[in-house]
């Protein structure tokens, strides 16, 4: 699955889920799932989550 | 309306008797029911249940009973973290430099489960020791973690990290 999920933790820093192809859920209702209920998510490509996790813990949501 | 009762019943009447099974009573009843292979006359056990199903698996030697994992991954924790493959799992989460959730698909019966894991570099040598700790409160359908290396206790992101549960 080519889309990741993003949040905003209470820290301030990014939380990505990364959904289970196999488990026969779509990306939609992952989210409504596995995101923590009441907090604001994207759903993104996975090409739009940074790779170079140097400052993986200062990573924002913009 | 008949019954028929028996404390053995052969399936199978190939001449070679390994082709057959037997669903049979154990001499001594205990609340089991005995698959075998073989005839009815001396089947070999692969299999049994209880009163709450299946009991022991075939495979496991001994009358201890046999318990499966609930939930399993296989993921990848750098660059871009992706699960390699899984079960009874909906996602993980990366919520930072080695710290994860797992979401399991379907809830476990309750927060008591027991989670295994390990973890390191998916090719060539791991040298450093890695550890999985638990990592808050963890509910039915959804556990913390944190992969570090045992040295500093730093939390980590490795290439393979695996995970089973158990309950």
């Amino acid at each position: 699955m080519n889309k990741r999920i993003v949040y905003t933790q209470d820290d301030g820093t990014v939380a990505v889920i990364v959904p289970a192809d196999e488990c026969g859920l779509t990306v939609e209702q992952i989210a409504d799932k596995d995101v923590p209920a009441g907090k604001e998510y994207h759903i993104v490509d996975v090409s739009e989550v940074p790779s170079d996790r140097t400052f993986r813990d200062a990573w924002t949501w913009e | 309306m008949s019954t028929v009762k028996s404390k053995k019943l052969q399936v199978g009447t190939d001449a070679t008797s390994s082709n057959n099974f037997t669903i049979y009573q154990p001499a001594s009843p205990d609340g089991t029911l005995r698959i075998g292979v073989g005839n009815a006359d001396s089947p070999t056990e692969v299999g049994r249940f209880d009163s709450n199903g299946l009991n022991k698996l075939g495979t496991a030697s001994g009358s201890a009973p046999s318990y499966s994992a609930r939930a399993w991954v296989n993921f990848n924790g750098v660059g871009t973290p992706s699960i390699r493959e899984s079960g009874n799992v909906s996602s993980i989460v990366d919520t930072g430099v080695g710290i994860y959730t797992v979401n399991f698909t379907t809830a476990m019966p309750d927060a008591d489960y027991v989670m295994s894991g390990h973890s390191g570099n998916v090719t060539g040598t791991t040298g450093t020791g890695r550890s999985q700790q638990r990592n808050g409160t963890w509910t039915a359908s959804t556990a913390y973690f944190r992969n570090v290396l045992t040295n500093t206790q730093a939390p980590y992101d490795d290439s393979y990290i695996g995970l089973i549960f158990i309950r």
